[in-house]
C-alpha cells in the first residue's frame, strides 16, 4: 500500500532557451511505513521532486504533467487554493533543505508555532502547543525552552528537530526532509537520524529523506531510489540495493562514498560531472557521458525504468548481471590529472 | 616542520541573551608537522579545529605557548618578519562558492598571485618563467584542463571544480603546507575522493605537508600514509596516534563516540561489536572541574569528575605504571583517560570479521 503515488512526473522551470525539464516522467512510490531514501548528485532534480509533492514548485517552474495520488487527499496536481493549504503540513510534512536558516529569526519558535496553526485554522491552540512541546521531549529537546528560543539561540542540529516539529505538528502522515544532516557533524548527524527513525516509528509515518550521501541514510531507510538527470534510474529495498546495484549510477555513487573501514584505494569518486537542466541529454540514456558500461543503443534510445524482479526497477539497456560483474567503479585514484573532471 | 606547544587561544564574548562569557577554544594543543607529512583533527562542530587553524595562517594570534616554523618561534618575531614564514602556510577553506570572487575569471584569479611572485622572485634573482606558463603547470597539477577553465566565471565551474582552482591558487604561492579546512565537506560525495587523492597526490609529488580539519573521520584516511590522528574536544587534545590505528582501536570514550557516529553502510558492513554514544548533549554551561567529558561520557568512573585526565602513552596507567604502546618522546598511541580501554567501534565489511 502506498501513501503517495507520483507517475509520470515532469516539472520545468523556464530557461533562456525555453521550458526545460528538471523531472522528467518520474515514477516513484511512498510506502506506508517506510522510510524511502532517494539519492543523486546535485542538481539531479531531487528537491524539485520533492517540492513537487507539496505542489509547491518555486517560479518560473511549473508540473507539466503526471499525477500525485495522496492518501486521503487525491491528486495534489489538481487541488489550489484552500485545499492546497490544508494539504501542506496537514496531510505532508516538510522540512526543507538548510531548514536551519529558514525559521523566521525576529520570532520565538513558540509564536511561529502559533502563526502556523492559525494558518491553518486549527481550532484548539494551546492543544496545537501541547503536542508541539510533546514532539520536542520526544526528540530531546527542554520543549518549553525552545519554543521561548529564537532560531540563533539553537545548534544546527536543534534546529533540525525544530522542523522536523514543524512538519508533523498538525499530525501529517507523510513526512518529507531535504538534506537534512548535510551541514551537520557527525554526533549531531547521528542524533537527528537516530530521531527521524524514532518519530517514524512511533507516528507510523511515511518517510522520503532525500540526500546526496548514500553513507548517510544508510542505516535508517528502507528503501532506496536513485535519482540522476531528472529521472529515478534504480530503485528497490536498500539492503538489497546496496549489496547488488545494477544500474551504473548506483554502482559508481555507492563506489564514492568514503568508507571508515577497508582497502582506501578501493573507492573511487565520479569521473565528470552531473547534468543540470540545460546540458542534459536530450536523446538516449542521460547517464551515457559518464557511463562505463555504455554501448551503441544507449546514444539513442532512452532506457526505461522496469521493474526487472519483484520489488525493484532500473532504467539501463545493458543485462544487471553485466553491471553487477563488472569494473566497481569509473574514475581511477592516479595522479590528479588522472581524476580530474573534464571542463 | 611545523611544532606547535601547548597552543592556548580564549575568546571574551558579550552577548546580549547570554551575557558576558568566556570560551576557551584552544587550551594547549601539541602537534609536530613534519615535511611532506599529514596530520588531520577531527572533532565536532565547535570544538576549535577552525580556530587552530587560523592560528597556524596566521589569520589568529594564540594567548598561550610556542609555534615553531622551521626551527624559529614565531611569537619572538616581529609581525613583519613573521609574514614570510605564514605565507607559506595556505589555508583551503571549506567553501568554495565563497572563497572565489564571482566576477572574476580562472585566469584572474590565479594571475595576480601569479605576477606577484614572479616579481618577487625576478628581486631575489632567480628565475621565474611568465606567469601563464604558471598557471596552465598548476591547474594542470589539480587536474583541470587549462584552456576550458581560465576564461570561465566560478559559477560555470561545478563545486569540486570550485575547490580545485582554490587548492592551484594556494598553490601560486609555492606553499610548503596546506591547511584544509573541512575542505571537502561543501562537495558533493561524488567529488570528495577527487579532492582528497589531489591533496594526498600534492604530498608525494611536491613534498607539501598537510594540515587536514574535518568532522568527517573517513575521508581522514585518504590524505595519504603516515598520517596522525588528533581527536580534539572542547579545545583539548584527548587522542592521538597514527589514524587507521585511531580509527580500529579507539582508547578514549569520545574518539569512540565520534567514530560510532559514522554511518554504516548496511548490506555492506556491519556495525562495530562495541558501538557506542555519548549520554548528553555537548552543554558548555555544565562547569566541568574534572574531564571535560565526564558529563556526556558512557564510561565515566570514580575519579572522572574531580581530576583532569592529561594525555600519556596507551598502556601506561596515570601513575605512570604499565607496558607502554608509545615512544619516550610522546610520539605512538596517547590519550587523555583514567579509564582507556580499546573498543571496535566501526562498521566492519560483511565477510571481514569472520575471514
Ligand atoms: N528556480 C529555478 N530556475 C531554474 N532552474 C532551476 C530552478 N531550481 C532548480 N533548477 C534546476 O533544476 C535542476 C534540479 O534542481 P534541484 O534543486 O531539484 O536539484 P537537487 O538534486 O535538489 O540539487 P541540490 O542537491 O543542489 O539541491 C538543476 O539543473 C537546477 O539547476
Ligand atoms: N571570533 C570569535 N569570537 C568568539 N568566540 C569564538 C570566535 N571564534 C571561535 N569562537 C568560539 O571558539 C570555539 C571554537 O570555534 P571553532 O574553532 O570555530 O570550532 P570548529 O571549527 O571546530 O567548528 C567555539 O565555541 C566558538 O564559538
Ligand atoms: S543505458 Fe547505457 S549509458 Fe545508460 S546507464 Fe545503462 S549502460 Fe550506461
Ligand atoms: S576520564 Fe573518565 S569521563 Fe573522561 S573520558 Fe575517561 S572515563 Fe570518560
Ligand atoms: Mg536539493
Ligand atoms: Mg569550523
Amino acid at each position: 500500500m502506498s501513501e503517495v503515488e507520483v507517475r509520470d512526473l515532469t516539472v520545468e522551470y523556464q530557461t533562456s532557451v525555453g521550458w526545460l525539464p528538471a523531472v522528467a516522467g518520474a515514477s516513484l512510490d511512498l510506502r506506508a511505513g517506510q522510510i524511502t531514501g532517494l539519492v543523486g548528485e546535485s542538481g539531479s532534480g531531487k528537491s524539485t521532486l520533492a517540492l513537487s509533492l507539496l505542489n509547491a514548485v518555486p517560479a518560473p517552474g511549473r508540473i507539466a504533467g503526471g499525477t500525485i495520488e495522496v492518501a486521503g487527499v487525491g491528486d495534489l496536481t489538481r487541488l489550489g487554493g484552500k485545499q492546497l493549504r490544508k494539504a501542506r503540513g496537514g496531510a505532508i510534512g516538510y522540512v526543507f533543505q538548510a531548514s536551519q536558516n529558514s525559521l523566521n529569526p525576529l520570532k520565538t519558535i513558540g509564536r511561529q508555532l502559533l502563526d502556523l496553526g492559525r494558518s491553518h485554522e486549527v481550532g484548539d491552540l494551546r492543544a496545537l502547543i501541547a503536542r508541539a512541546k510533546d514532539l520536542a521531549n520526544r526528540m530531546g529537546l527542554d520543549g518549553d525552552r525552545v519554543l521561548d528560543s529564537y532560531q540563533h539561540e539553537l545548534s544546527g542540529g536543534m534546529r533540525q528537530r525544530v522542523g522536523i516539529v514543524f512538519a508533523l505538528v498538525l499530525n501529517a502522515k507523510v513526512l518529507i526532509l531535504d538534506e537534512p544532516t548535510t551541514a551537520l557533524d557527525m554526533l549531531s548527524q547521528a542524533s537527528v537520524l537516530d530521531i527521524v527513525r524514532k518519530v517514524h516509528d512511533e507516528n507510523q509515518l511515511s518517510t522520503l529523506i532525500i540526500t546526496h550521501d548514500i553513507g548517510a541514510i544508510s542505516e535508517i531507510a528502507d528503501r532506496l531510489a536513485v535519482m540522476y538527470g531528472g529521472r529515478i534510474v534504480e530503485d528497490g529495498p536498500l539492503l538489497d540495493v546496496l549489496r547488488r546495484p545494477t544500474h551504473p549510477y548506483t554502482k559508481a555513487l555507492i563506489g564514492a562514498t568514503a568508507r571508515i573501514t577497508g582497502d582506501v584505494d578501493g573507492a573511487r569518486a565520479l569521473p565528470g560531472r552531473p547534468p543540470d537542466l540545460t546540458t542534459v541529454a536530450r536523446a538516449g540514456c542521460v547517464f551515457r557521458d559518464r557511463c562505463p558500461f555504455a554501448v551503441e543503443v544507449c546514444a539513442q534510445t532512452e532506457p526505461e525504468l522496469e521493474t526487472f524482479e519483484s520489488g525493484r526497477r532500473r532504467a539501463c539497456h545493458v543485462e544487471p548481471s553485466t553491471v553487477l560483474t563488472g569494473p566497481v567503479l569509473t574514475g581511477t585514484t592516479g595522479t590528479p590529472a588522472a581524476v580530474g573532471e573534464p571542463a | 616542520m611545523i611544532q606547535a606547544r601547548g597552543i592556548t587561544r580564549t575568546y571574551q564574548t558579550h552577548g546580549s541573551f547570554t551575557g558576558d562569557r568566556t570560551v576557551r577554544a584552544l587550551r594547549g594543543v601539541d602537534f609536530t608537522l613534519p615535511d611532506g607529512g599529514a596530520v588531520s583533527f577531527i572533532g565536532e562542530s565547535g570544538c576549535g579545529k577552525t580556530t587552530l587553524g587560523k592560528i597556524l595562517t596566521g589569520l589568529e594570534t594564540f594567548d598561550g605557548g610556542e609555534l615553531v616554523v622551521d626551527g624559529v618561534e614565531l611569537s619572538k618575531l616581529r609581525p613583519r618578519q613573521r609574514e614570510k614564514y605564514f605565507r607559506r602556510i595556505q589555508m583551503i577553506h571549506q567553501d568554495p562558492y565563497s572563497a572565489l570572487n564571482p566576477t572574476r575569471t580562472v585566469e584572474a584569479t590565479l594571475g595576480d598571485p601569479l605576477r606577484m611572485r614572479a616579481r618577487e622572485k625576478a628581486a631575489a634573482g632567480e628565475q621565474a618563467g611568465s606567469w601563464r606558463e604558471r598557471a596552465a603547470e598548476l591547474l594542470t597539477l589539480v587536474g583541470l584542463e587549462p584552456t576550458a577553465v581560465l576564461p570561465k566565471y566560478p559559477h560555470q565551474l561545478s563545486g569540486g571544480q570550485r575547490q580545485r582552482v582554490v587548492i592551484a591558487r594556494a598553490l601560486t604561492v609555492d606553499p610548503t603546507v596546506l591547511i584544509a579546512d573541512e575542505a571537502v565537506s561543501m562537495i558533493d560525495v561524488s567529488m570528495r575522493l577527487g579532492i582528497l587523492s589531489l591533496l594526498r597526490d600534492l604530498r608525494a609529488r611536491l613534498g607539501i605537508s598537510l594540515v587536514f580539519i574535518t568532522h568527517d573521520v573517513a575521508t581522514a584516511r585518504y590524505v595519504g600514509d603516515g598520517g596522525e590522528l588528533h581527536v580534539i574536544y572542547r579545545g583539548e587534545v584527548v587522542e592521538r596516534g597514527l589514524t587507521d590505528e585511531v580509527i580500529l582501536s579507539p582508547v578514549h570514550p569520545y574518539t569512540q563516540c565520534l567514530l560510532s557516529a559514522v554511518p554504516v553502510m548496511r548490506g555492506l558492513e556491519e556495525p562495530g561489536p562495541d558501538r557506542t554514544a555519548p549520554t548528553a548533549a555537548l552543554d558548555e554551561r555544565t562547569p566541568t572541574p574534572g574531564c571535560l567529558f565526564q558529563p556526556r561520557c558512557p564510561f565515566a568512573g570514580a575519579q572522572c569528575a574531580e581530576k583532569h585526565p592529561v594525555l600519556v602513552p596507551f598502556g601506561l596507567d596515570a601513575a605512570g605504571q604499565g607496558e607502554a604502546a608509545a615512544a619516550e618522546d610522546g610520539s605512538g598511541h596517547v590519550h587523555a583517560c583514567f579509564y582507556p580501554e580499546s573498543r571496535r567501534v566501526v562498521g566492519v565489511e560483511v565477510g571481514a570479521a569472520s575471514a
